[in-house]
Formats: C-alpha cells, sequence, structure tokens
C-alpha cells in the first residue's frame, strides 16, 4: 500500500478516517482492546495481504455460522452434539459441572476427568440475585432424571458464587439418588503453606486425606 | 497519596480484567471505599481467599488522590464467617445486610454504629436463627443510624399526633401518614396497625445484642415488612436480594 493511500484514511492528527474509523470501532468493542490497540490492529489488517485479511474475516463468518451450543452439555459444538458428548471413550455415568466452557477447555487439557461434563453458563449469586432460573441448572436435572448418571462433580469456582451453586446442586441432585461430590479446595502445587491465606488454610485442613 | 489502614467488612468483589478483583469495602475509619487487588484470581495469589464477600479484613488501601480507586497492598483476614458460605438462607440473609449497608452509605462516609452493626449483625446469622426477620430488624437499625428513621409517632405530612384513626404509612415520606393526609395523593399508602408500629419502635429502640429475642408473626410481620421495604426502595432506589428465589432448594 502507498503512503498515498495510507494518508488518505488518517486525519491531520494520525486518527483513521471513514472505513478505516469503523473497522477500528467495530475492534474497540472487543474484550480488552483499547482505542490505541484498536488502531494498531486496523492500521496492521490495512497493511497485510488481502488474502490474509479475509482469511481472518472468513473465519469469524464461519464461527458465527458454524459454531453453537451443545444441545445435551451446552459446550460449545460444530453440530448438535459437541466433541466430548460424540467421544465413544467416555464414561457416561459422570459428570463434571463447570460454569464456563473456558474452565471445561482447561479441564480438558488436564485429561483429569474422562466423563461428560455440563456448562451452566453463570453461577448462582444470593448478592445478584441469579437464581436457578437464570442459569443452566434444570438441563442438568433433566438429564440426571433421564437415568444411567452415577455421579455428578461439582466444579464450580471457590467463590461465594460458586459455593451457593455447588449447595443448590447438591439439595437438588442428592434426592436423585446419583453422588455429587465438589472438587477439593487446597494449597496449589509448588506453593510454601506459610504464603496462604487463611480461608485457604482452614478449607485444605478440613479436606485431608488419608495417606498410605 | 495517602496509604489508608483500617478495619473493613467486604460488601462485593468483582472480577477485573484478566486476572484482577474490585472490592468495595464498609471500613471502620472510612466508610465504603473501594480497592483494586492486582493478579487476586491468579492461582498463587496471596489475596485469594481473602476477598469474598462477609468477611472482616484488616485492610492496608494505597490511593492517590481520595476519589481514586486505591490498590490494596496488604489484607488480612480477621474472620470469614465461614457458616455464611454453608447454607443458600444464611448467605442470602448476609446479601441483604451488606447490601442495605452498600445502597444506603456514602462513599468515604464512615459511621461507626452502621459498622458495628454490620458485623456484629453477620456474626449472629446461622442456619437456626429467623433468617428474614434477622435482615429486616438489621434494616431497621441501619436506616435509623444513617438519618432514615422512620416517623412514626405523629404525621409525617401535617404533624398531627396519630389519634385512634387507622394508621397510613408512606415508603416516599418514610413515615406515618393520618387518613386526611393519606387522601391527598402522596402516593402509595400501606395500611399499619398500632401492633406494627410498636414493634417497629421497638426494634429500633432495643441494642442489637437483645434483638434475637424479638418476635414478629402474621400480620404484624407483613406489615412491618412491606412498610420497610418499600420504604428502602424508595430510599435506595433499588430493591434487595429475595429469599423466594431459594424456595425451590
Amino acid at each position: 500500500m502507498s503512503d498515498q493511500t495510507s494518508k488518505r484514511h488518517t486525519s491531520m492528527n494520525g486518527q483513521p478516517q471513514g472505513l478505516l474509523a469503523r473497522l477500528s470501532k467495530e475492534l474497540v468493542r472487543l474484550p480488552g482492546i483499547g482505542q490505541k490497540t484498536a488502531q494498531r490492529l486496523a492500521f496492521h489488517l490495512m497493511k497485510v495481504d488481502t488474502e490474509e485479511a479475509l482469511r481472518l474475516a472468513e473465519a469469524i463468518r464461519e464461527v458465527k455460522e458454524k459454531v453453537s451450543f451443545c444441545t445435551q452439555c451446552r459446550n460449545i459444538a460444530e453440530g448438535s452434539l459437541c466433541a466430548v458428548c460424540l467421544d465413544p471413550k467416555r464414561d457416561v455415568t459422570t459428570i463434571l459441572v463447570v460454569e464456563e466452557p473456558s474452565t471445561l477447555h482447561a479441564i480438558e487439557q488436564s485429561r483429569a476427568h474422562r466423563g461428560l461434563y455440563h456448562v451452566l453458563y453463570g453461577a448462582l449469586s444470593p448478592l445478584d440475585g441469579i437464581g436457578p432460573s437464570d442459569i443452566r441448572t434444570q438441563d442438568l436435572e433433566e438429564r440426571v432424571k433421564q437415568g444411567g448418571i452415577k455421579e455428578v462433580i461439582v466444579a464450580t469456582n471457590p467463590t461465594i458464587e460458586g459455593e451457593a451453586t455447588a449447595i443448590y446442586l447438591t439439595k437438588r441432585l442428592k434426592p436423585m439418588g446419583v453422588k455429587v461430590s465438589r472438587i477439593a479446595y487446597g494449597i496449589p502445587v509448588g506453593m510454601d503453606i506459610e504464603y496462604a491465606d487463611e480461608v485457604t488454610l482452614l478449607k485444605s485442613i478440613e479436606g485431608r486425606r488419608d495417606l498410605g | 497519596m495517602s496509604l489508608l489502614k483500617t478495619q473493613a467488612v467486604i460488601l462485593r468483589s468483582h472480577r477485573w480484567g484478566d486476572a484482577d478483583r474490585i472490592v468495595t469495602f464498609f471500613s471502620l475509619q472510612f466508610g465504603k471505599i473501594r480497592g483494586v487487588a492486582r493478579g487476586a484470581r491468579r492461582l498463587k495469589s496471596r489475596y485469594s481467599g481473602v476477598l469474598e464477600p462477609f468477611g472482616v479484613v484488616e485492610l492496608t488501601l494505597f490511593q492517590k488522590t481520595p476519589d481514586s480507586l486505591g490498590t490494596i497492598s496488604q489484607i488480612d483476614l480477621v474472620s470469614s464467617c465461614k457458616a455464611i458460605r454453608e447454607d443458600l438462607r444464611v448467605m442470602t440473609a448476609a446479601a441483604r445486610m451488606v447490601r442495605i449497608v452498600e445502597f444506603i452509605t456514602a462513599d468515604r462516609d464512615p459511621n461507626h454504629q452502621v459498622y458495628w452493626t454490620l458485623v456484629q449483625s453477620l456474626e449472629m446469622l446461622g442456619p437456626d436463627a429467623d433468617l428474614p426477620l434477622t435482615a429486616l430488624l438489621f434494616q431497621i437499625h441501619v436506616l435509623g443510624h444513617t438519618g432514615f428513621k422512620p416517623q412514626i409517632e405523629q404525621c409525617t405530612e401535617c404533624g398531627k399526633p396519630i389519634g385512634e384513626d387507622p394508621l397510613w404509612f408512606s415508603p416516599r415520606l418514610g413515615g406515618i401518614v393520618c387518613t386526611g393526609c393519606g387522601r391527598n395523593g402522596i402516593g402509595r399508602i400501606i395500611l399499619l396497625s398500632k401492633g406494627s408500629a410498636a414493634f417497629m419502635e421497638q426494634a429500633r429502640r432495643l441494642p442489637l445484642s437483645c434483638l434475637p429475642r424479638l418476635r414478629a408473626a402474621g400480620r404484624v410481620r407483613i406489615e412491618v415488612t412491606e412498610a420497610v421495604e418499600s420504604y428502602f426502595e424508595a430510599v435506595a432506589g433499588k430493591g434487595l436480594p429475595e429469599f423466594e428465589i431459594w424456595a425451590s432448594s
């Protein structure tokens, strides 16, 4: 791109103009992108090959058109079911409950869980008035009611909201005859115990386990 | 630039950016203040377990200017109010209490009475307590301590002593009105029995430690709840978390 073309798209003070300003305005709406970064990205996209820029546009379009939510667990899926629900090697008797798909992704990377998942898209919050009807708890109850589930592992965050969700799910699911468990709390691996806060220490001592 | 050192109750804690938290405190020395805890959501943060709502903490906050968002430089837990985290209804009662203080107090306006009322009330909460009543009594006390005491001795509009007439409570005016004034377009009015008015007055006057002995049932409870809730909403412009949300659990 020539310097002359570049000048046509910028004002005297270097601010993008016209179509470039529109691109910048769209980019600034993304999380973590400020005005300056949006401008830098817009100028970068203008400078790269047309093919490269269109590849990005095409990827965004395809995600929006083809990616949806799994009808069973509400994970991100490219069809009616996600890759986890379609995997025949999974333990279908265990469901691990998470707040967001990003948590599911982190647990999948650790390979610590070989069962199925359920994404709630949020957590109950007595402080903000977020109740059971505001998140995907009803879908989970329906899945458990259908039968075949032996254990539900609640892996919500160890915050007030996550705790509220765990208490609520335990009350709802236990009477259905399934085992409801909560992921462990405690000292992170590699940390010095003396630097742990009081609540973490208390929880880790309460949740201690037998050795040998 | 200043370093604020105080004891405080955590009213609210929410995510900020990639790994930070913004925490709202009601402090003993400086009233309602906010601070950012950098990196608090990272696994090895020294703040991670201390920044949850309802906790009582010893706080050191660095502020460049009185109006700016401070940075939390040191925080130690005094009491985590562990019992609150183990029951949804107890959590809702505690949520109502911290919301009442958050909504009704102004930034940097210390109020020792409100602070100690909040600390003691959070400690009193437990699954065996009458939680809606405990939260209601707290609300009446805090309204009194912040200059919003409901007027129940005489008509709030004309000042006439209340005789044998039926009592009406006006949430907009924040007190009782006589039948005559109640008809004069002062907005919504709520019928209040003499027993309910007496209960409100007693709840306000009794020290906090005696409040668990107060009982309210039937009509008195319904009327006082409606009057205080409506008045609070008129003052704060916001409603409070409801116990009914957990009715199915």
